[in-house]
């Protein structure tokens, strides 16, 4: 094999295997992670519950699943290299061998591997206590949630290199991301069904919006007739694809520029600004 | 006088932690947008619900849009400064600030209670700008305003039943404060866990009566709740009645909780001090 796609597949190897370690060699973190995305799935369940409309309570807990995803995106992905700055082991990602985009693809399999378990455990339970009324189109399912993920996911990345060039700047920025993503995403409800058709048109530029719109079609029916619309499921699917390459062709490009940038100026391993 | 003005410098210690990094407009607006957001998210669902469901009558629909905008508003402002001595033990081992707070005698209950303080205030004028914002969202977005009673009377009652919460958020704090001395791991997550739990519990979103027994008994003696309540009484209803009974279920609620807050924090503090774990990073 090419000695630089052994070293690639070996960086994203080991960076995967780190990441899954950290959860699966400590199982109290499935019961933390699941947590807040399980409480607040619940609060709004019963809030469906009390404006008259259980069958909803789907949405709130797909949208404690996708929450969990979205929240490893952003605390663990796009933060992961400004922390990493501060504690020292970026410097050794840069001296050594290792490619960084490798990296960014093993801590995103990581993330994955290690954010499933909480996310299927918040399901179950969801599952358990409320059986809320489903149509899954379970090919399209996976095909969505694969594509959701991997644009997600190709979004850290771009985050992960923009965020290298900050400072503390960082957690506030993912702070004051979270939550309004996760509204305009109409993470934990049908956008369709409350926003106006400018305001979900704005949301088509967010992988998360896009993939919960394909989820919420494929996975409740979302119309009167019980049948999911294809023709917009297909168009969230293509969506999808294009965003997750743009992305990733992004996350590279941005990351390459500002490592240079940073290795010019001497400021890529500034640990305080 | 010295606990003061601990106090004082732990209030400016928060600040300069929240807003150091940039301008103060930008800092509070990047801690506004996201109990904004929350905020939506519960009225929108109200709102699908009112659309597509059958048990909200279109006369009811703007006064349960106003009991949810003010349940949303104060369940973030608590659960923004209720956690912060959590944060600021976790944090302070990293950045080996709290380590210099605990060496000298009895410094750290000022040092938590001024952080807790800083927070209190920003995020007081955050919340209430999430309020008037989502209100006006409200407007436009579901054509629906709400009913609050804005008087001179009503706003300074609400602003003292602020006041009184704090005793409450801040024995939560401390009690949360008295674990995260000795982990090293969970720490960080134990907040969102009380703050997800609060959120069922509070009657943010819904009355707690819709929770079955025992749950719905827990729920209805929470500080948390008498002081939501009390809000809604004077925000909602203008009943100065209501909003007293509930504010005094609170103050006392609160007072109960702080005083086991702080004897929890003592005694984790004078263990720690022996175990000699209290600047432990690392299991």
């Amino acid at each position: 094999m090419n000695p630089r796609a052994s070293i690639w597949l070996k960086t994203v190897y080991a960076r995967t295997w780190v990441r899954t370690k950290s959860i699966y060699g400590e199982p109290l973190w499935v019961a933390v992670n699941v947590g807040f995305p399980f409480f607040t799935s619940l609060a709004l369940s019963l809030l469906y519950s009390s404006a008259g409309l259980k069958s909803g309570i789907g949405f709130a807990f797909l949208g404690g699943v996708m929450v969990s995803f979205w929240g490893n995106v952003l605390w663990s992905m796009a933060s992961q290299f400004n922390w990493d700055k501060q504690q020292g082991l970026f410097e050794l990602y840069i001296t050594s061998p290792a490619p960084i985009s490798a990296i960014l693809i093993g801590m995103s399999l990581g993330g994955i591997l290690g954010t499933a378990p909480s996310a299927i455990t918040l399901a179950i339970v969801g599952w358990i206590l409320f059986a809320p009324p489903a149509n899954p189109l379970w090919p399209l399912v996976a095909v969505t949630f694969a594509l959701t993920l991997a644009s997600l996911y190709a979004m850290g990345m771009a985050l992960s290199s923009l965020y290298l060039v900050y400072g503390r700047e960082a957690d506030s920025v993912n702070e004051a991301l979270h939550e309004p993503v996760s509204f305009l995403s109409g993470v934990y409800f049908p956008a369709s069904l409350a926003f106006p058709a400018v305001l979900q048109a704005i949301a088509l530029v967010i992988p998360l919006a896009v993939g919960m719109d394909a989820l919420q079609r494929t996975l409740f029916s979302l119309n009167s007739t019980g049948v999911a619309d294809l023709t917009l499921v297909y168009r969230d699917i293509l969506l999808l694809a294009i965003m997750g390459i743009t992305l990733l062709f992004a996350a590279s490009k941005a990351l390459k520029i500002l490592e240079e940038k940073g290795r010019r100026a001497g400021t890529i391993a500034v640990r305080l600004r | 006088m010295s606990y003061v003005r601990s106090l004082v410098a732990s209030i400016r210690v928060g600040w300069s932690r929240d807003f150091g990094w940039t301008n103060p407009i930008l800092g509070f607006s990047l801690k506004t947008i996201a109990p904004i957001a929350s905020t939506m998210t519960a009225l929108t669902i109200l709102y699908i619900g009112f659309k597509n469901g059958a048990s909200i009558a279109s006369a009811q629909f703007p006064f349960l849009l106003g009991y949810i905008v003010i349940g949303a508003t104060l369940y973030a402002h608590i659960s923004a400064y209720s956690w912060v001595p959590t944060l600021a033990i976790a944090e302070g081992k990293w950045t080996f600030v709290f380590p210099q707070v605990y060496v000298s005698t009895r410094s750290s209950p000022p040092y938590l209670a001024g952080r807790c303080l800083a927070s209190f205030f920003s995020s007081t004028v955050t919340s209430m700008a999430s309020l008037v914002v989502a209100v006006v969202i409200s407007l436009y977005l579901f054509g629906v305003a709400i009913p609050l009673v804005i008087t001179p009377l009503s706003l300074f009652l609400f602003g003292i039943a602020l006041v009184v919460n704090i005793f409450a958020s801040m024995g939560l704090g401390f009690l949360l404060g008295a674990y995260a001395i000795f982990a090293s791991k969970f720490e960080w997550a134990l907040p969102t866990y009380v703050s997800g739990l609060l959120m069922v519990f509070s009657e943010a979103l819904f009355p707690v009566t819709s929770l079955p027994h025992p749950f719905s008994d827990i729920g209805n003696v929470l500080p948390f709740t008498e002081f939501i309540r009390a809000s809604r009484a004077v925000l909602l209803q203008g009943s100065v009645g209501s909003y007293v009974y509930y504010l005094g279920m609170s103050f006392i609620g609160g007072i109960m909780l702080l005083v086991l807050g702080l004897l929890a924090f003592k005694y984790a503090e004078r263990r720690a001090r022996r175990l000699g774990v209290l600047d432990r990073k690392v299991v």
